[in-house]
């Protein structure tokens, strides 16, 4: 609801300065909002917890061995990071092989 | 400590690596189950039938509440030490060490962060002394296993920016490489919820993740069962077998594989895409285990759903996590200062660069 408020206010002032200044710096006040519900509601209700397994057991590993090889080049894409990466995502299951 | 009612001699249980094999887990083989691990017998019953040593009398124990009683007849304690095929008896119990005053300082501590944007009728009804301590039942398993990950890796090679003035973007060229990782691991304790309830983890209609979040605990100290260290506490049986615990082993032995092959691919600085994998599990070991927590619990009904919100504390290393019911009405307040306030802030910076 905040948000909405916020974001018809600040749609309002973007109607009346649209000719000047960087007017998406208006929604950085809906924004902040948002972070402040999100932040202490998390804070408060901790649902993103939970046991950290992988680092507070104790596993003893052998060497990690496996092959790369390389099998094309992208070129001029605008994406940061390969497409769905989810390298540091450990409990996302991905297929199953046997 | 235990101490005996007759002649006060006080003793503990043998620590439970001293009384059951405990050979090294990179040659287990197979599936080892504890003889309080087994599995439940559909037609066992929650209430059992113990006879007095005392007296002979026989006295009837709902095992899913207790897990000892006084003889009526001559005040003789009975125990349930016995292994029964329904769950209740594990292999080891871990003993409480953070006593019920420790655990009420860790809960104020924590729940006192949290009084300024918490629901009234929690505050309301704060206290804290009402924590109660639970013996929780735990599968505790060694495991000794392969893993296999195989993706698509990338390497930025060249970064650059394209466009003009106002359509500026920056771009990317990389390299592309098929890779795959083989890891041979064992793991030791993974501590597994045997308990349909608890192992439940829906965070719109529980907070039995908070539970798990104090995990781990010491469970190389835990020893042998004896129904006497559940004096003074509540416990909770295990409904839960071999069988339905091995998904959620699976799922932490491939997440343990994945995060020890996360430093052989660090020269990928554009991630890496895992697609597939494979697990395959030499040999476990799997012990039924009680482990001790300290639980408050504070009940609440919202648009006339009910939730119970926890606040749990490790019986033994004293980490403390919880939910706490935060005011709807507080945190709009909150968010909208914080709104204003940085709207405003936005609203002069444009005002000035006109």
């Amino acid at each position: 609801m905040i948000a909405l408020l916020l974001s018809h206010a600040s749609a309002a002032v973007i109607a009346e300065s649209s000719s000047s200044g960087p007017v998406w710096l208006l929604l950085f006040g809906p924004a902040a909002g948002g972070g402040v519900y999100y932040g202490l509601w998390q804070y408060y209700r901790n649902t993103n917890k939970s046991h950290s397994f992988e680092t507070e057991t104790r596993v003893t590993a052998q060497s990690v061995t496996g092959t790369d090889q390389k099998t094309g080049e992208v070129k001029g894409t605008r994406k940061s990071s390969v497409d769905g990466s989810n390298v540091s995502n450990h409990r996302q299951r991905v297929q199953r092989v046997d | 400590m235990l101490v005996c009612l007759f002649c006060r001699h006080e003793w503990a249980e043998a620590r439970l690596d001293e009384t059951v094999a405990n050979s090294d887990i990179a040659t287990l083989k197979g599936t080892t189950v504890g003889s309080g691990a087994g599995d439940i017998a559909a037609d066992a019953s929650s209430v059992i039938t113990l006879k007095c040593g005392g007296c002979g009398a026989e006295v009837v124990v709902n095992t899913a509440e207790q897990m000892g009683a006084r003889c009526h007849w001559c005040r003789h304690v009975l125990t349930v030490n016995e292994q029964v095929p329904n769950g209740a008896v594990p292999d080891a119990v871990l003993p409480f060490t953070i006593t019920h005053k420790a655990a009420v300082a860790k809960i104020n501590e924590f729940a006192g962060k949290r009084r300024l944007f918490a629901d009234r009728a929690f505050v309301r009804e704060y206290k804290p002394e009402n924590v109660v301590g639970v013996y929780m039942p735990y599968m505790v398993v060694d495991a000794n296993a392969s893993a296999d990950v195989a993706g698509v890796a990338e390497v930025e090679t060249r970064r650059y920016t394209r466009g003009t003035d106002d359509n500026k973007e920056t771009v990317y060229d990389a390299d592309v490489y098929a890779v795959d990782r083989h890891v041979d691991f064992t793991a030791d304790d993974l501590t597994i919820e045997a308990s349909a309830e608890r192992a439940q983890m829906n965070s719109s209609i529980d907070t039995n993740n908070v539970i798990n979040t104090i995990l781990p605990f010491d469970t190389e100290n835990a020893v042998k069962w004896n129904a006497s260290y559940l004096t003074g506490f509540t416990s909770e049986k295990r409904d839960k077998g071999v069988a339905h615990t091995t998904p959620a082993l699976e799922h932490q032995l491939l997440s343990i594989a994945r995060s020890e092959a996360v430093a052989s691919v660090s020269r990928y600085d554009r991630g890496v895409r895992w697609e597939r994998e494979r697990l395959q599990v030499h040999g476990t070991r799997w012990l039924a285990m009680y482990l001790p927590v300290w639980l408050y619990s504070h009940y609440q009904e919202k648009d006339g759903k009910g939730m119970v919100h926890y606040i749990a504390v490790n019986g033994r290393t004293g980490e403390v996590m919880g939910s706490v019911p935060p005011s709807t009405g507080r945190l709009v307040a909150a968010a909208l200062t914080a709104g204003t306030v940085v709207e405003g802030l936005m609203i002069a910076i444009l005002a000035a660069m006109k």
